[in-house]
């Protein structure tokens, strides 16, 4: 887990972190879907934003260059399919390559721009998301959000994604010892995948069901049950200020597409 | 009086593996017991009974005069447990997060909850780390995240099991500082270790297993030349009186 959540805050000091969950939830939702349907004008003023609070929140810049660096490669590989696929009027230029030619015209260029840019921002605010939220924040906003929803009992989802969110770290970390393990002993020489499988996984689950007999004895003897205190969301100034900017630029956005 | 009784105490694992065969054992308020014995003596087991993580196939076990197996969640509450193996114990997302997570389940008022974990962290010095994700800490630091978060669930019987396994110096000094605090509070500890050297001077009781049973319980002093019968390493510095020399100081 611990490479998932290498963008964790150590303190609350910043104000993106401070952010109600649920606000941060429908911003990410709302925008991802204005940004789907922005032009390039509108995909201008989003990335202005967007870097903006960038700079104002306290997210190593250099951390973040390193996560994005494979997602570089596969916004170039989007955008020389793109630009290869799609067909138009105005030729760029001409490519011989062998006894191929592949023309490259203005519209696939767009396109491919337009589509990677889209992606770009979206996995920006993705990030910028999971960079300032708490995976047990988004437990509680899951749980407030179901409310209203007849027949699913909230406490109870809110029991299980708790759960989940205490075991998936156990197991990974289970699966990483164990793959570590087996490679300081030369697994790599055998070349029978059946084998390897059988090697790793058994032993793997093994380790993982110990662990997490330890792990419920733990939970019990501290009184874990299904009744137990809810932290209460509250929205205060900073969340409805910030809902008013995310809903003036959307319309920024939508007005720089007329 | 009497803050833990156990009354004939026999306990077996499913597979048959005998863990606990006839303890009788009964501490009194405001004591700091150890206890001593080998792997697989059955130290864990019994502490296990303590707060109804495991109930007695034969026997009765008491704390504060009412039944654990009757009433295991007030036995939770009553018997805070620091388990040996300090990782297994997290289950918070954050150090603040992993503290509360006691008090939540006593369903108290989130005021209350955050008066709470502030004054254990505080306590155990982890206030400032309190953001922190509980799985950097190091070892000296997860065993003071435990105890704290024990702490907010206002327990009258502290129980560490092995305390000091995996520990550096600093670390076992930090942690045995906490529970020599905690003992003056007013609290009653009850120790488990193989490695007795790092409590002895601060234990008032001390109690040898092997085997499942209880096979020695007296004053430190007046036990540790039997020490090394039971597998036990005896403690050697020993002051200039013969008295055992703390670890704090
Ligand atoms: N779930 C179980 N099923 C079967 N046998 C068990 C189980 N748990 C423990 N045992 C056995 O019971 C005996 C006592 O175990 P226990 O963990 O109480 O010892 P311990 O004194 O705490 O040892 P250590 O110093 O290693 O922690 C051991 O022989 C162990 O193998
Ligand atoms: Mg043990």
């Amino acid at each position: 887990m611990g490479e998932l959540t290498n963008h964790f805050f150590s303190d609350k000091s910043c104000w993106l972190r401070r952010i109600d969950v649920r606000f941060k939830m429908v911003f990410l939702v709302f925008l991802s879907l204005v940004i789907i349907k922005a032009n390039f004008s509108g995909l201008l003023l989003l990335f202005l934003t967007q870097s903006l609070v960038f700079l104002a929140s306290r997210i190593s810049l250099k951390k973040t260059i390193k996560d994005f660096r494979f997602f570089f490669f596969f916004l170039m590989f989007i955008f020389l399919a793109q630009t290869l696929s799609v067909s138009g009027k105005n030729l760029l230029f001409q490519i011989h390559l062998f006894s191929l030619e592949i023309h490259i015209t203005q519209e696939a260029v767009a396109t491919g721009a337009l589509v990677c840019f889209r992606l770009f921002l979206i996995v920006v605010l993705g990030y910028l998301f999971i960079s300032s939220t708490l995976s047990s924040e988004v437990k509680m906003a899951v749980t407030w959000f179901l409310k209203p929803v007849p027949l699913i009992p909230e406490n109870r989802v809110a029991t299980m994604l708790s759960l989940l969110m205490r075991f998936l770290p156990l197991i990974l970390q289970q699966a990483g010892e164990t793959a570590a393990a087996q490679r300081a002993r030369g697994v790599n020489n055998r070349k029978n995948p059946v084998y390897r499988f059988m090697k790793f996984t058994i032993p793997m689950l093994r380790r993982t069901f110990l662990r997490t007999n330890d792990l419920i004895l733990a939970m019990e003897a501290r009184g874990y049950s299904e009744k137990r205190t809810i932290k209460k969301l509250s929205a205060n100034k900073l969340d409805w200020l910030s809902l008013v900017i995310v809903i003036a630029l959307s319309l920024l956005v939508m007005l720089a597409q007329m | 009086m009497n803050i833990i009784e156990i009354h004939n105490l026999v306990h077996r694992f499913s597979d048959g593996t005998p863990g606990l065969d006839g303890i009788n054992l009964t501490v009194r308020k405001g004591d700091f017991v150890v206890i001593a014995g080998a792997n697989g003596s059955g130290k864990t087991t019994l502490l296990k009974h303590l707060n109804g993580l495991l109930y007695p196939d034969a026997g009765t076990v008491k704390v504060d005069g009412f039944s654990v197996k009757k009433r295991p969640k007030a036995a939770r509450q009553f018997v805070g447990m620091v388990f040996q193996d300090a990782d297994t114990q997290i289950v918070g997302e954050t150090v603040y997060e992993d503290v509360a997570f006691g008090p939540e389940n006593l369903c108290l008022p989130e005021s209350e909850i955050k008066k709470r974990v502030e004054a254990a962290l505080r306590s155990v010095g982890l206030w400032a780390l309190r953001y922190q994700r509980p799985h950097l800490l190091s070892g000296g630091e997860k065993r003071r995240l435990a105890i704290a978060g024990v702490l907010t669930m206002k327990p009258k019987v502290l129980v560490f099991d092995e305390p000091f396994s995996n520990l550096d110096y600093p670390g076992i000094r930090q942690v045995l500082w906490q529970m020599i605090r905690l003992h003056k509070q007013g609290h009653t500890l009850i120790v488990t270790t193989h490695d007795l050297e790092k409590v002895i001077a601060h234990a008032q009781r001390l109690i040898i297993m092997k085997d499942g049973k209880l096979v020695r319980d007296g004053i430190p002093g007046d036990l540790v030349e039997e020490l090394e019968k039971f597998s036990i390493r005896k403690p050697y510095s020993r002051g200039l009186k013969g008295e055992f020399i703390s670890w704090v100081n």
